[in-house]
């Protein structure tokens, strides 16, 4: 295995693990942009992560429907732009409060100085 | 936590239809001596029975994951089983060649087991929330 290939695996191996869970991230990034229907949902999570996230609607109303369940998210009826009725998925007060939460521990870490800094800095070795 | 969804509402009739049904067989069939024909109701109805809760039961595990173990389908045949049992004897449906000591010896033993599948319920419930499991709601 050649250097290039070793690399491109390791990558997409890590990859793989890391884009685990942050599905819901997305899913909530997009809702908190305003209320949206599922197809809207998926653009806009493909779209926003350049395209490194795929989602397919089946397992995004899957993950709905338990953020609906436990009271993150809630869901009014609106007419979609081809006419027929859609679900508009919101983030309920929890849901935002829990997305401000996530996000104040575990994303806002990047952005502290020192480690922005650290991302930005190319390793010379 | 939601506990009686839409699937298992359906299961629920099929079951209580399949429950009739294989009452009338049995009755019908203690009464005329046909004891083959005994057998054969019962595998249907185990057969019946088998695929109804796995066909709603994966139905309804896709829907929405609840971590239950199965107990609330499982409740819901031995509530339904009995209920229609005693109706069949109460209403006086029942062949001469049955009696109703064994619906109870039933219900008694099939209890024991559903009060141990409750506690096992019990104990994965501490990790959930809402009913659903936590490692599974943000995967």
């Amino acid at each position: 295995m050649n250097k290039n290939n070793q690399l491109s695996e390791l990558l997409s191996a890590w990859e793989e693990t890391y884009k685990k869970g942050q599905l819901t991230l997305w899913i909530f990034l997009a809702l908190k942009d305003g209320k949206k229907y599922v197809d809207e949902i998926k653009t806009f999570v493909e779209e926003q992560s350049k395209h490194t996230m795929t989602c397919e609607s089946q397992s995004l109303y899957r993950n709905l429907r338990k953020y609906q369940h436990v009271g993150v998210v809630d869901y009014e009826t609106g007419v979609g732009n081809k006419g027929p009725e859609r679900k508009y998925y919101f983030l309920t007060k929890l849901g935002h409060k829990l997305l401000d939460n996530f996000i104040n521990r575990n994303i806002n870490l990047f952005f502290n100085k020192r480690i922005k800094n650290l991302i930005k800095k190319e390793d010379s070795k | 936590m939601k506990t009686l969804t839409k699937n298992l509402t359906y299961f629920a009739v099929f079951f209580f239809l399949g429950a009739i049904v294989f009452r009338y067989g049995l009755s019908h069939f203690l009464e005329n001596r046909s004891y083959n024909l005994v057998w054969i109701i019962a595998a249907i109805y185990f057969i019946f029975n088998f695929l109804i809760g796995w066909f709603f039961g994966k139905r309804d595990y896709e829907s929405l994951p609840l971590y239950d173990v199965g107990f609330r389908f499982h409740f819901a045949t031995y509530f339904l089983f009995n209920i229609v049992s005693v109706l069949w004897f109460s209403l006086g449906f029942h062949s001469n060649f049955e009696s109703i000591r064994i619906v109870y010896v039933i219900a008694l033993f099939w209890g024991i087991g559903l009060l141990i599948h409750l506690i096992f319920y019990l104990i994965v419930r501490k990790n959930s929330i809402y009913g659903l499991n936590k490692e599974e709601i943000f995967e």
